[in-house]
């Protein structure tokens, strides 16, 4: 597979992307935009003469444009920069915060309580001003969690957008002859740039002239090797031509002037940018679960708030009635806090991974990565370090490998060798090798002559690197255990096998040589002369070989064995070539010890390729030309059966094309990168991680998730926070659905039966978003029951955040037996104030009568409709403080979903114990709080009322250890199906 | 639940197999059996909860006595109320179908303070707090005679006055088990207007005697009868066509008659407007 080949694969890919959508229009309308984009990148400006170029451009290839010229062009094209992806408006986006589904149903709760007011006050009688406190507190709950949301949203961009821009960029551009440094984004087609080492290329460039420029196409292709640019024209594509410099690259050496030739979108870089934001953002799993349940407990509410509404029509209430009934149904079943505590659960976790340098754009991205089963990750920068190191050297007809972690804190070879001198001695004599304009092209291998350091030793030396074979060539002698050793065909045997091993690495090889050269003939000031060769270049002396690659990062092996254990399938997805790929695939662990390809089997049995079983074969490397023939059904056939997968030599459309097929095998997708290549496919991933240091600003605009500090490792401390929350959200909202139950009944109870109201709408948005969100927040620090890192990966069909299990168990069990507790105390604090069960039934119209200030309880007393009313609000007092007792036997038990509360410590999460301390306090100040009744309809109520729901507390508690245990010792049985969510 | 997520994924007319399924037998997602399971499953959970809860409530009543209620903080002070029960009474002196509810109301209140009723009630004295012991089960009731009322007892005047354009309104106070009022208390009723508007009570100076308290509750005093006041209007001439606020209190004691909140407790405000 040659380079040219992949380019141009890179350019015709819209075919194969045409083959795999066909169906919807929109991807009609991506077709279209893809073939337009070939269609503009049939440029020619590489082709023509410099001549032509100037007349195009009406530009100067000395003098550059004229400054006015250039503004006029730039206001014809617009700033030389990237188009940021069109955001949201703002508003849209706050909006968007107070128009979900249960938002809707507390809105029109709000108006049902105006309405409520407002009929009171045309009619003129005021009985309170409840409904109206109501209709502000329901509207004020949802703006507050509204822009609770939104700022959390906002902080998330805000991080993104410190990243853009941090230093204007320069250009030093030749306008009117003379030289300027301007910002970046004011240069025009046509202008005349310098680029030098160091600068970022600012524009895509025809090279004028070079002197050993050299620049590093690793965002935009993957290869970690620098590519050499020089003023002629070598291949028809504008991609593979090395007289073109591509935008935002980086010029790692050499100075080079050039003409610009496209400015901001219109660039290559450009182009893949806006093919990135052409690719529709997925949702994430976790805001599907959470939409999902949202929709459910919306519809329970509104069909609960309607059959009883029906219900109460039918029992012969007024239809404003009815309509009461119905809003304060609603207000009780709805989980007001819910979507709060879910946004705080997921920023703590946000901020848990933000202190270890995993910043998430995206909120919900926290738990994405939890869930992900695949990671497509691309290869340079960030499973490698992107950096040419020396990884392994042959000398002594020996191979020794040399230390390639980043802080050189690995072993390192014998280096006492004399022959390990000399070659170090030409190794680093040849590296600051200079080199003369245009003689790259010279067909001989780099070499220079240097001047010893002793005094003494008046020889010169002459050190030479290049091509291992060409430098055999030259050589007579050869160096083992520093004595020079005639060159034999048993030494040009151990050479080739060396030369061999290190190539069949996927390292490129570099062969060394020196030879003294003889003081007679070479005295001290000799000129020597490269043109004309005027010294020995044969005959020298071979050192050894020294092979180089970009080598993995330290941590990345450790990181890929985690990830395996944890279930997840790591990718490889580069656009470096196939040979490298698979050897750091094999190196950090993608492949692994053992695994074979089908080449691999065919070559071990010597059959042909095609008589090897796919299924046999665990390892699978695919280059981007087989992945051009291949259909989706073949793709997805080769990622089911090959476990472990590298793709080399993709282009960006080609690794969009990879994520789709995963995510099409029912894969949650995760994607790594750091190039703008790879930005599509950050982009359609479920989660886009882009790397901190090393991406380019496309790949981190398109990314969910940032690693900061580049490190892949982070990657797994994702995957287990990702992990924690999912179990840990399922808790919190378990906590947060069971006590909707025991604020429902009292209603249903009132409406039926007829009792004197237990439980007011204002104590109940007191307990969902006062008391008990601390609690459910803090389940969110709760440790994770198992070693979540052996687990398997959720499966997203089946095992959804909130499930069938949760919901029953929950509502139908441990709610009603809250809602048991509740009418127990209620019932209690009833009688003892002289009021008994049976004489409440049906009391309702009578208590609630205004003009009856006579009313007479059991024991003959007569009430006035104050003090039935101040017994009333001690009803929801009761009311309230049975549900946070039980909500704290409730706490309790969803610290763990199957190991016993005493297995898991009841004080190990310190954040729930102040909660929980947190709770009673505040349970206690609205209850003892001088002012309370007339404020919230809270009273001081009997200390002994507090104790009354104790054994309903204790039943939960117990009842779920049986339910635990019961899980625990049958896995599968009824049980285990039945009462495990 | 598990059952039911396994399903292949792909099934279009998922509703109607949702409902009953033929091939599994499911119906609503579960089978026969597995729908009998949960549902002796709850049924034992409920009739255990349910069973818990008749237990609780069982031991609570328990504790209660059957006499006094167990706290009788919420209600203190005893509130006022009137006969007939409006708060807004319109007469029309002239229009006895018209008044005749407001009559009709005041009668049937007056049934159990008929003299033949209460002459088996005891003669009790004055001024003193009838107090009795424990022992005695049911406890005696003073005497409440309704002819106490004078003009406003309807014995004599069958319209309660209402008829002269010169109405009776009964005061009654609330019954607290237990209470005993300290001072005199009596009831004072005011028109909210610049001049007074003439009144007269009865009992004389709308006294409630000492001797109806206190109150032993439902059980062991069955027939008590509260002391009412009864309020003669002397609505003039010139008083009629327009809407009087009156305002009773009662005073002279330690009820309490302004609370902030309770507009009934110790006091009680109606309106009242004649015509011809």
């Amino acid at each position: 597979m040659t380079k040219s080949d992949s380019y141009e694969m890179f350019v015709e890919m819209d075919n194969v992307d045409g083959d795999v959508k066909i169906k919807k229009k929109k991807k009609m309308k991506k077709k279209e935009k893809l073939e337009s984009m070939k269609k503009e990148m049939d440029i020619d400006d590489h082709e023509i003469t410099l001549e032509e170029l100037e007349m195009r451009y009406s530009t100067s290839i000395t003098k550059g444009l004229s400054s006015t010229f250039a503004q006029e062009v730039l206001e014809r094209d617009g700033p030389n920069e990237l188009k940021p992806p069109k955001g949201t408006p703002e508003y849209v986006k706050f909006a968007r915060q107070l128009a979900g589904g249960l938002q809707c149903l507390m809105w029109v709760a709000a108006v049902i309580c105006f309405i409520a007011f407002g009929i009171e006050i045309s009619k003129g009688e005021i009985s309170g001003y409840d409904d109206l406190y109501l209709a502000i507190t329901l509207i004020a709950v949802v703006v507050v969690t509204g822009c609770f949301g939104y700022y959390q949203e906002f902080k998330s961009t805000n991080i993104i957008a410190s990243f853009k821009n941090l230093v204007p960029q320069q250009a030093l551009v030749i306008r009117d002859g003379q030289k300027n440094q301007i910002n970046a984004n004011l240069l025009v087609v046509g202008d005349l740039v310098e680029i030098k080492g160091g600068d970022r290329v600012p524009a895509d460039i025809r090279v004028i002239t070079s002197q050993g420029c050299k620049v590093d196409n690793s965002s935009l292709t993957g290869e970690s090797e620098p590519q050499t640019r020089s003023p002629e024209c070598t291949h028809e594509s504008p991609l593979e031509t090395r007289n073109i410099a591509f935008f935002s690259t980086t010029c790692l050496e050499g100075v080079a002037t050039g003409v610009i030739i496209n400015t901001g979108d219109r660039t290559i870089i450009g182009r893949i940018a806006s093919l990135a934001s052409g690719v529709g953002n997925e949702k994430t799993p976790i805001a599907i679960e959470i939409e999902h349940f949202v929709d459910i407990i919306a519809g329970l509410a509104i069909f609960f708030g309607f059959t009883f509404f029906v219900v109460a029509m039918f029992i012969g209430y007024a239809f404003l009635e009815a309509m009461i009934f119905f809003m304060a149904i609603v207000v009780a079943y709805v989980p007001e806090g819910l979507l709060a505590t879910v946004t705080v659960c997921l920023s703590l976790t946000a901020k848990r991974l933000a202190r270890k340098n995993c910043v998430v754009k995206n909120l919900e991205a926290v738990e994405t990565l939890g869930s992900t089963s695949v990671i497509c990750s691309d290869k340079t920068g960030t499973l490698t370090q992107n950096r040419m190191t020396v990884a392994h050297l042959w000398f002594d007809n020996m191979i020794h490998a040399a230390d390639t972690t980043e802080d050189q804190s690995g072993q390192s070879f014998d280096q006492s060798s004399e022959t390990w001198r000399a070659l170090g001695r030409v190794a680093s004599l040849c590296n600051r090798a200079v080199f003369k304009p245009n003689q790259e092209t010279v067909p001989i291998p780099k070499l220079s002559i240097h001047e010893l350091e002793d005094p003494l030793d008046l020889r010169y030396l002459l050190v030479m690197k290049g091509a291992p074979e060409r430098i055999l060539e030259r050589c007579s002698t050869i160096l083992i255990k520093g004595q020079e050793l005639p060159l034999d065909e048993q030494w040009k045997e151990a050479f080739q096998t060396a030369y061999m091993d290190l190539g069949g690495l996927g390292e490129r090889v570099l062969g060394f040589c020196h030879i003294y050269l003889n003081e007679k003939e070479f005295p001290r000031g000799y000129t020597f002369d490269t043109d004309e060769m005027n010294f020995t270049t044969s005959g020298l002396c071979f050192a050894g070989l020294i092979s180089m690659i970009d080598p993995p990062r330290a941590t990345v092996p450790d990181a890929v064995m985690k990830c395996r254990t944890a279930g997840i399938r790591v990718v490889m997805v580069t656009g470096d070539h196939p040979i490298t790929a698979r050897a750091i695939a094999a190196n950090v662990g993608i492949i692994s010890e053992g695994s074979e390809t089908v080449e691999d089997i065919a070559t071990r049995l010597r059959i042909p390729v095609e008589q090897v079983k796919k299924s046999d074969a665990r390892a699978c490397v695919i280059n981007g030309g087989q992945l051009k023939d291949m259909t989706s059904d073949e793709l997805d056939d080769a990622l089911r059966n090959h476990p472990e997968m590298v793709f080399a030599r993709t282009s960006p459309q080609q690794k969009l094309i990879i994520v789709e097929s995963c995510q099409r095998l029912g894969s949650i997708v995760a994607v790594t990168g750091d190039g703008v290549n790879d930005s599509p496919a950050l982009k359609k991933a479920d989660i886009g991680i882009a790397m901190g240091i090393a991406g380019s600003d496309a790949a981190k605009n398109a990314a969910d998730m940032i690693l900061l500090d580049d490190n892949f490792a982070s990657i797994v401390t994702g995957v287990e926070q990702g992990r924690l929350i999912f179990d840990n959200l399922k808790k919190s909202i378990a906590y947060t659905l069971t006590k909707n139950i025991p604020e429902l009944t009292p209603y249903l109870i009132y409406i039926t039966v007829s009792v004197p109201l237990p439980l007011g709408c204002i104590t109940i948005l007191f307990i969902e978003l006062a008391t008990d969100i601390f609690p459910s927040v803090s389940l969110a620090y709760e440790k994770a029951e198992s070693d979540i890192m052996h687990l398997k990966p959720r499966n997203p069909r089946r095992d959804r955040l909130v499930n069938e299990a949760l919901a029953v168990y929950s509502y139908f069990q441990i709610g009603a037996i809250q809602s048991f507790a509740g009418f127990t105390d209620y019932f209690t604090a009833m009688a003892q104030e002289g009021w008994f069960p049976l004489l409440c039934v049906g009391l309702r119209s009578q208590w609630e009568d205004v003009r009856l200030q006579d009313l007479q309880d059991s024991y003959g007393q007569e009430w006035t409709y104050s003090q039935r009313l101040y017994q009333e609000y001690t009803c929801y007092t009761v009311f309230f403080v049975s549900i946070e007792v039980c909500q704290i036997a409730d706490v309790l038990i969803r610290k763990t979903r199957r190991l016993s509360a005493f297995q898991q410590g009841f004080f190990r999460n310190k954040v729930l114990v102040s909660a929980i301390v947190f709770q009673l306090c505040l349970g206690n100040l609205l209850c003892y709080c001088p002012g309370m009744p007339n404020i919230f309809n809270f009273m001081p109520i009997r200390v002994q009322w507090w104790f009354v729901p104790l054994p309903y507390g204790i039943l939960i508690f117990v009842y779920d250890e049986i339910r635990k245990l019961a899980v625990r010792r049958h896995p599968g049985s009824w049980w285990d199906q039945e009462l495990y969510y | 639940m598990a059952n039911k997520e396994e399903k292949p994924e792909g099934k279009d007319s998922s509703w109607k197999d949702f409902i009953y399924n033929p091939r599994t037998g499911e119906f609503i997602g579960r089978t026969a059996s597995s729908w009998a399971l949960i549902f002796l499953f709850y049924l034992v959970f409920y009739g255990f909860l349910a069973g818990m809860f008749s237990l609780t409530m069982w031991v609570m009543l328990q504790t209660l006595n059957d006499y006094t209620p167990k706290y009788r903080d919420r209600v203190a002070s005893p509130g006022l109320m009137i006969r007939p029960k409006y708060f807004d009474i319109e007469v029309n002196r002239s229009n006895p179908q018209q008044y005749n509810k407001y009559v009709q109301g005041l009668e049937s209140f007056l049934q159990q303070y008929n003299d033949t009723l209460q002459e088996q009630n005891t003669v009790c004295t004055e001024g003193d707090y009838y107090m009795q012991e424990n022992n005695e089960l049911v406890k005696n009731v003073c005497q409440f005679k309704r002819s106490q009322l004078r003009q406003c007892s309807g014995l004599a005047d069958t319209n309660f006055g209402y008829a002269e354009g010169q109405p009776c309104v009964l005061i009654k106070m609330n019954r607290i088990i237990g209470l005993v009022p300290r001072g005199d208390p009596y009831i004072n009723c005011t028109a909210k207007r610049d001049t007074p508007l003439q009144m007269q009570y009865f009992p004389s100076e709308g006294r409630f005697d000492k001797m109806y308290f206190p109150y032993y509750g439902k059980k062991a005093h069955p027939n008590y009868v509260q002391p009412v006041v009864a309020v003669k209007l002397l609505f003039s001439e010139q008083d009629y066509n327009t809407q009087l606020t009156i305002e009773c209190r009662v005073e002279g004691s330690d009820l309490r008659n302004n609370d902030e909140r309770d507009k009934f407790l110790g006091r009680v405000t109606f309106r009242i407007q004649v015509t011809k």
